[in-house]
């Protein structure tokens, strides 16, 4: 059997690790993430999401193919969500922070509603002025290309973990530890057979990276599902709080547990209708 | 029927391990330098920092160097090979940044992770909530699991760590 490798770069913002059994294919993948981190950097003036910013209300932008996705997939899990996941008011919500920043093209944020955002063929627009923060989904998304990329390269096994949001495949479960953000104390341990889990974390004052609102007395949420996109995404519903989280947990079958302020651990379940 | 009997929160119970620290060794120096440079011969242009340097380090890049020594290599083609360290908040990071011969950052790996956390994981009482099982996994796991979900790790001391390199590259080796 081949030689584990493991390798990490300062990528997304955060450390991603990819392990491997061949050196191409752990090139290949880092390659794909920079391709992500390139296109949807909202620090990057020139990058598809900065463009998105200063002038999808003016005009229809044209994107990559994978900046189109990620926004597709966001305002599938918007709707699903009741708007509990919404990428626009997130923008406008981490602009007004200062959390991400205005390039000097880009207008103060007025459409504040995942309903004011179109995509359609590689071509986005915007309501009114208004900005976009994929942070919640887009890292999940890089893992899922990643992962695409080990495959074409032929490996037959691979990890990808960009800061927590992790997938793997192969015909060997990959174990990984969920930790409390706050304690770094281990809570659960879980198998990832080709699938995906991500674990999103609030602030310790409370409020949510990529989330508009603050948190619903959660310090995290955890979601297994078969793919790092989604599983990223849904980890913000559940911290939401939104009433339609078990709802969106089925339609993609996965599973979730969060853990709220006193430190208690619990699974999502659907309520059950009593006989 | 309020919106909230929609779902259910069930209570689990944990695992009662401790947390892994996570520290990882990815690659040694010279793994790096064959990865960044393939089969090129890297002459050392070690060097230490005078107080007057370390200034100029500062104010161009408004981080201080963490050591006096700068641990840098030219490559044949004439690119550079600079190793250093940063202590972030929770984080001990040993990394390497090679440099095109123009300056221009070419790749960035990470050499070694240390966590720096300890105190927490011994805290029995916080540990004693939870009782010993798992989520979603009938796999018993060791103690050293390296694949971590939960850690909201930011790579921004590694940004301006590459900020004060580029500094200490312009101000030591732009003129070979």
């Amino acid at each position: 059997m081949a030689e584990r490798l493991t390798r990490c770069r300062p990528l997304l913002g955060t450390f991603v690790e990819i392990t491997g059994d061949e050196g191409a294919a752990i090139e290949a993948a880092f390659a794909a993430i920079e391709r992500v981190h390139e296109l949807m950097s909202a620090h990057q003036p020139d990058s598809d999401v900065s463009r998105i910013n200063c002038f999808a209300h003016e005009r229809a932008v044209q994107v990559h193919p994978w900046t189109a996705a990620v926004i597709e997939r966001a305002l599938y899990w918007s709707k699903q969500s009741g708007g509990a996941f919404d990428i626009v008011a997130a923008g406008a919500a981490a602009v007004d922070s200062g959390y991400l920043p205005r390039h000097s093209a880009q207008p103060k944020p007025e459409c504040r509603s995942w309903t004011g955002l179109r995509v359609a063929d590689c071509s986005v627009g915007i309501a009114a002025p208004g900005c976009i923060d994929i942070g919640g989904i887009a890292k999940g998304f890089a893992v899922d290309r990643a992962v695409d990329a080990m495959k074409a390269a032929g490996s037959q096994c691979g990890l990808v973990n960009a800061g927590g949001d992790i997938a793997g495949f192969g015909r060997q479960p990959w174990p990984v530890q969920v930790v409390e953000p706050a304690t770094r104390q281990a809570v659960a341990n879980v198998a990832v057979v080709n699938g995906a889990v991500a674990t999103s974390s609030v602030q310790p004052d409370g409020s949510a990276p990529h989330l508009p609102m603050r948190s619903a007395g959660l310090r995290s949420a955890t979601v297994c599902a078969p793919n790092a996109t989604d599983a990223d995404a849904l980890t913000k519903v559940l911290l939401s709080g939104s009433p339609l989280a078990a709802i969106c947990l089925e339609l993609v079958e996965a599973r979730a547990f969060v853990i709220d302020d006193s430190g208690s651990i619990a699974a999502i379940e659907r309520q059950r209708r009593a006989a | 029927m309020s919106a909230r009997t929609f779902f259910r929160l069930v209570p689990i119970v944990a695992i009662a391990a401790p947390a892994a620290v996570h520290a990882t060794v990815y690659m040694s120096v010279e793994q790096a330098q064959q990865a960044m440079f393939p089969g090129e011969k890297l002459a050392p242009h070690f060097h230490q920092l005078q107080p007057a340097e370390i200034g100029a380090i500062r104010k161009a890049s408004g981080a201080s160097p963490l050591s006096k020594t700068v641990q840098a290599w030219k490559a044949q083609d004439g690119g550079w090979f600079m190793l250093d360290r940063v202590i972030g908040k929770h984080e001990f990071i040993t990394y390497a940044v090679a440099l095109n011969p123009d300056g221009a950052v070419k790749r960035v790996e990470i050499l070694e992770y240390r966590e720096t956390y300890g105190g927490e994981v011994r805290n029995a009482g916080w540990r004693q909530q939870f009782v010993g099982k798992k989520f979603g996994s009938t796999l018993q796991l060791g103690k050293d699991i390296k694949n971590i979900s939960g850690a909201t790790l930011s790579s921004r001391h590694i940004t301006d760590g590459i900020r004060r390199l580029l500094a200490t590259w312009q101000l030591l080796y732009r003129n070979g």
